[in-house]
């Protein structure tokens, strides 16, 4: 039987309790910064329009610090990479192969303009298809003796691993357009580490071409086979662990009269293993690690007091004067699934 | 929770159809972060439009839901835009 006597001595006993040591009240009061209120019919506190408005200017606060990291600490900040020119060739054979093109042969000459491409990317700070001073992707194959009827360049940075730079380059018209394109014979490609606006980072270059005289057709296709895969990089590169990453495209170019000719054969080069670098950029910071990592801190941070929120007030019934909670909640797990498992750090242009 | 669901099933059916496409979307152009900020920038956009219009149609609509769902998009777009724009 319920003794009402004994539960009003007993409340009137926690009031007299309260009232001695009002820092108990203030201890429970802390709950409510991460649940429902009843009394005032609102969210946790920290879930009020305040709080978001911290959070986004927190989130501001530490994109602007990572904007200035670079410019007091170069190469700090930067993308991890691991990319290996053995698997470039073998991802971008597998793309012509799918689409019934025959594959390319790797050719030194076409490697080597490819590598200076992205050296003087770093040298004089760009990110294009021509450089400042007006060079074009043509000039570094030219001065190479590479002569060729075609040729295109594809450009990747901030990519984390060779299958990612070529299923890019597949996925933008114009870039598929070179990398499927029946009018190539041959590919060369340079994986260059170094630091480019104070982010480490790293630079694949990717050259096409068709010689003029057949007989120039490189005649090592099997990557497998190469000596020097993996190796740890280009001979001349200095390593880094910046990992930037650009694709540009070239429409089929024809060749002008006066393009020198090139050398017949280039195994032994390619048997130096110097064009199949690996690169393995390790920044003391991955930008892409870290900026994913405050995202999915404040987004499942916020997730969680919206599920309590939907969890406590039902329990309750609570029912609160604010904005649909669940379409929140629901509208945050997205965000939350596609920062984790779709965004890509690697960038074509 | 179910009854919320029920009460405003027209809403919640058209705010499933847009993160739906909206995921399509962003698979879609992964590679491309230009279209991926635009898609974050309209994503947010349209879910505070469905907000303020789904609240303006019951007749709850107040000065401080507005600021909410314009903050609550808001923090949407920054979570995108500071991991795209690296």
């Amino acid at each position: 039987m319920f003794d009402h006597n004994k539960s009003r001595d007993e409340n009137s006993n926690v009031i007299k309790y309260w009232r001695k040591h009002p820092k108990s009240i203030e201890k429970y009061q802390f709950v409510y910064h991460f649940l429902p209120r009843e009394d005032k019919k609102k969210r946790a506190d920290l879930l009020d329009n305040k709080a978001i408005l911290i959070y986004c200017v927190l989130i501001v606060f530490v994109s602007v610090v990572f904007r200035f990291v670079p410019k007091f600490a170069p190469g700090v900040l930067g993308y991890a990479s691991n990319i290996t020119i053995s698997d470039l060739l073998k991802y971008t054979n597998q793309k012509r192969k799918e689409n019934g093109v025959p594959p390319l042969k790797l050719n030194a000459e076409l490697s080597a303009a490819a590598e200076k491409k992205a050296q003087d990317m770093f040298k004089d700070g760009y990110w294009a298809h021509v450089a400042p001073d007006g060079t074009e992707p043509w000039d570094f194959i030219l001065d190479e003796g590479y002569d060729y009827i075609y040729a295109g360049e594809n450009l990747a940075k901030n990519f984390s691993n060779s299958k990612e730079v070529v299923e890019a380059w597949f996925k933008s018209p114009s870039h598929k357009s070179n990398l499927i394109g029946a009018n190539y014979d041959e590919v060369g490609f340079a994986v260059v580490n170094g630091v480019m606006d104070g982010y480490e980072t790293t630079l694949v270059v990717q050259m096409f071409g068709r010689p003029r005289q057949p007989s120039m057709l490189a005649t090592v296709g099997d990557e497998k086979g190469l000596p020097g895969e993996n190796k740890a990089s280009a001979e001349g590169i200095e390593p880094a662990s910046e990992s930037l990453g650009e694709s540009v495209s070239s429409p089929e170019q024809e060749n002008s009269q006066e393009t020198p000719s090139s050398e017949v054969g280039k195994e032994e080069e390619l048997a130096e293993g110097s064009y199949l670098a690996q690169s393995n950029a390790n920044p003391a910071i991955d930008i892409t690690t870290a900026t994913k990592t405050v995202s999915l801190a404040f987004g499942i941070f916020v997730s969680v007091l919206l599920a309590l929120d939907i969890i406590y007030s039902r329990k309750k019934g609570i029912r609160k004067f604010t904005g649909l909670t669940l379409a929140h909640f629901m509208v945050l797990v997205v965000v939350i699934i596609s920062i984790w498992l779709v965004f890509k750090p690697g960038l074509v242009i | 929770m179910m009854e919320n669901i029920k009460e405003n099933r027209v809403e919640y059916f058209i705010l499933l159809v847009a993160i739906a496409t909206f995921m399509v979307l962003i698979y879609k152009f992964r590679f491309n972060k230009g279209m991926l900020i635009f898609l974050s920038g309209v994503g947010s956009a349209s879910y505070i439009v469905w907000g303020v219009i789904h609240h303006l149609i019951r007749g709850k609509l107040t000065k401080n839901i507005v600021y909410e769902y314009v903050l609550f998009g808001l923090l949407v777009f920054l979570l995108f835009f500071s991991v795209l724009s690296f």
